[in-house]
């Protein structure tokens, strides 16, 4: 034996007990602890004549389980997890080995109790079981063989407990493994494999689950366990499948809209551009359109407006260029679009007003026609009137010559010459009706045309004692009508007006009013007057057969004239009256019906294709 | 003695041509065309029969109509309408019930539409006349 050899075994004698890094403890059969190393010290603090259920557990007596007292009686060395107290008071786990000093003879005087702390162990022990159970995705670990070895309580709530089972028969009701199985690959090259698989939960429900699979341990080469982590992503992929669904919902139903739609994004870049807005546009399929194209397209100062309003912005008829520099009629309404006050873009909705400005052209043609079927039928009505005032003439000329009655021949001659007359005026108003005449559009001041016919008419109505004044709204926007029609139709009405005042019971304080306003994006003209009014069957016969009452003075053309002119505006003539208290015409004539202005090149090609 | 007939009609030529015709047939007419007159002119006139148009300015042949037979003094006197307009336009005892709104009042004795055939209106007048008398 060497020196150092001899060193060695003296610092084992004299040191190695106290070095271990495990308390040591021996305690006789009265549970006494004889003798005790450092480390023991470190653990549990004094223990000289202390008891060792005193000092492991601050017990006054020995423990209802001593594992100590059977290991004197049997002689079998044991190991147990225990719970103490240390030297502080606090709570420890340790592992203790007990291990009997057998004599000889057999007599077991002491025990050798070796102590390793296992609190920060257990800590940590307990910390990952928590992570493995508690971690919102199922784990398992599975081996070679493709058997569940084990798997978390997420795994167990959905699979139930399937440790030791094959994992393609519990998840995936397969009777061999899965064709694309990730855990597979990772036995065999030993990397991380994702995969995806449809499995079957404990309630016989399916759900798809995203998985991963990790190599858990190596043993030198052999890699014997894979951990398995997947997450149910049936929710996942349900919201993203209905997400699709909208998604595309909304892309045919933009794509299908009759009208077009537009959208830019916050840089006023197009994101939006549908079919029936490429048509509107002239767009061809597949050219994209830029921001600058737009411009030119849409007046950029209608953006402007846009992205300055909180609301919708609309031009119920205004013109729009096509890619190709034409221009073409259209409503124009444009959305500032926010969410949460955040601008996001801005839409735009068009609508092609070609085919609903040819129908409406259409439509008017033909109230004018069903206008004129009632003319025809209220013409009888005015030209019995004339054959009975030549009848009579007639007649007074036929029995004033039997009877040699100079007078009464006389009295016939001029009833036939008025007559004819009459029917010479009535045939030429008639004409001008029937034939009527083109519509003249153009930008006209509204309140203009009342005044003209106010002033025309004002000396007449002041030599019978009329009083007739014109008010009208300051601010009434230019409008495209025809000016000479409207200024018929308020001659008409005027006329008529100032005729019913004359007709009244009352020679004097009799008024015609005119009024000029817009309400609701409509042009009102109201002529209204105090004088007789009509009464019922009158007022019934005003606009359903055109009749007069006015004998020798009207052809019952006016108001049907009236009538032809403000539908042809798209607008609308009501009546109110009342027997001997007056009566109020309103010719309401909505901006967004009113003819298009036209440039003079493009009026004439419309007048070609629609006679 | 002539039975006398009035006539209300706002064209002073039908006014002439009706009064002379009558009068060559055995009547005594009288004509208005300005309806304001009316209740006056029957208190003179105290016709037998009143001929009256319905369309005239201001008021109607209806509603001069309606004032006679709420007239306790001359609600009896026979009344011939007479109008321009035909049947399909409202000119018919229906049409008239409808312009008269009030189903307490009995519709005229008489329809006449114009041109007025002279023979027709002096039958209907006898007829209605001696009718009346019985």
């Amino acid at each position: 034996m060497n020196i150092s050899s001899q060193q060695l075994n003296i610092w084992i004698k004299d040191h190695l007990f106290d070095a271990i890094p495990m308390g040591i403890a021996v305690i006789d059969k009265d549970f006494n602890l004889v003798i005790a190393n450092q480390s023991f010290e470190k653990m549990f603090g004094a223990w000289k004549n202390r008891k060792c259920y005193s000092v492991y557990k601050s017990r006054d007596s020995i423990c209802p389980s001593c594992n100590g007292s059977a290991s004197f009686e049997d002689g079998v060395s044991r190991v147990s997890q225990e719970v103490g107290f240390n030297k502080n008071g606090r709570m420890t786990r340790y592992i203790k080995h007990t291990i009997p000093v057998i004599q000889e003879d057999g007599i077991i005087p002491f025990l050798v109790e070796m102590t390793t702390d296992i609190t920060e162990i257990e800590q940590v022990r307990r910390e990952h079981q928590l992570l493995f159970d508690q971690v919102p995705c199922s784990i398992s670990i599975i081996d070679r063989d493709m058997r569940v070895v084990k798997c978390n309580k997420r795994m167990q709530e959905l699979f139930g407990n399937i440790e030791g089972q094959l994992c393609y028969e519990v998840m995936n009701e397969r009777r061999d493994m899965c064709a694309e199985c990730p855990a597979k690959k990772t036995f065999d090259d030993g990397k991380m494999h994702s995969g995806h698989a449809i499995v079957t939960k404990k309630d016989g429900k399916t759900a798809h689950f995203l998985v991963r699979t990790v190599p858990l341990s190596f043993d030198g080469e052999y890699l014997d366990q894979v951990m398995e982590m997947s997450v149910d992503v049936t929710q996942t992929l349900k919201l993203e499948q209905e997400l699709k669904i909208a998604h595309s919902f909304m892309e045919i139903m933009i794509d299908a809209s009759m009208d077009g739609i537009i959208a830019l994004d916050q840089a006023r870049n197009v994101r939006i551009f549908n079919k029936a807005a490429r048509a509107i546009f002239n767009v061809p399929e597949h050219h994209r359109v830029t921001k600058n194209e737009l411009n030119d397209m849409i007046p950029e100062e209608f953006t402007e407006k846009v992205s300055s309003e909180i609301t919708h912005v609309s031009l119920p008829e205004t013109t729009i260029k096509t890619l190709d520099g034409q221009s073409r009629p259209v409503r124009l309404i444009g959305t500032n679009l926010r969410v949460d006050n955040n601008f996001m873009g801005i839409a735009f909705s068009i609508q092609d007003l070609r085919e609903l400005k040819r129908l409406e052209k259409e439509k008017l043609e033909s109230e004018r026609l069903a206008a004129v079927g009632q003319t025809v039928a209220g013409l009888a009505h005015g030209v019995k009137n004339l054959i009975s005032g030549l009848e009579g003439g007639m007649y007074m000329l036929n029995s004033g010559m039997s009877k040699s009655n100079i007078e009464r021949v006389q009295e016939g001659m001029e009833m036939l010459v008025r007559n004819i007359g009459r029917i010479s005026l009535f045939v030429k108003e008639f004409l001008t009706f029937s034939k009527g005449r083109k519509i003249r559009v153009k930008m006209s001041e509204p309140e203009l045309v009342a005044d003209d016919v106010v002033s025309l008419y004002a000396e007449n109505a002041k030599n019978v004692n009329i009083e007739l004044t014109h008010t009208s709204d300051n601010d009434i926007a230019p409008a495209p009508m025809d000016y000479e029609g409207m200024h018929e139709c308020l001659t008409n009405l005027v006329g008529n007006a100032i005729d019913a005042c004359r007709f009244s019971d009352k020679d004097s304080g009799r008024h015609v009013w005119v009024r000029t306003f817009e309400k609701n994006r409509a042009i009102v003209y109201e002529v209204e007057d105090d004088g007789c009014g009509m009464d019922y069957e009158v007022k019934k016969k005003v606009f359903t057969n055109f009749f007069t009452t006015k004998g020798l003075g009207g052809t019952g053309l006016g108001l049907l004239t009236t009538q032809k002119i403000v539908q042809e505006h798209g607008g609308s003539i009501t009546m109110q009256s009342e027997e001997g208290k007056g009566t109020i015409f309103r010719i309401s004539l909505p901006r967004n019906r009113l003819p298009i202005l036209i440039e003079n090149n493009e009026q004439s090609k419309t007048d070609e294709s629609i006679p | 003695m002539y039975k006398s007939i009035l006539i209300i009609d706002d064209e002073p030529d039908i006014c002439k041509y009706l009064m002379a015709a009558l009068e060559d047939n055995g009547f005594t007419g009288t004509s208005i065309s300005d309806h304001q007159l009316f209740m006056s002119k029957i208190q003179s006139v105290q016709p037998d029969l009143i001929i009256l148009d319905i369309m005239m300015p201001g008021r109607s042949g209806i509603s001069l109509y309606k004032d006679l037979r709420n007239n306790s003094a001359y609600n009896d006197v026979a009344v011939i309408f007479m109008s321009g307009m035909s049947p399909e336009n409202d000119f018919s005892p229906e049409g008239i019930r409808n312009f008269l709104q009030d189903e307490s009042i009995p519709l005229s004795e008489g329809f006449l539409e114009k041109p007025v055939q002279i023979p027709e209106l002096i039958q209907m007048i006898n007829t209605i006349l001696s009718k009346e008398s019985l």
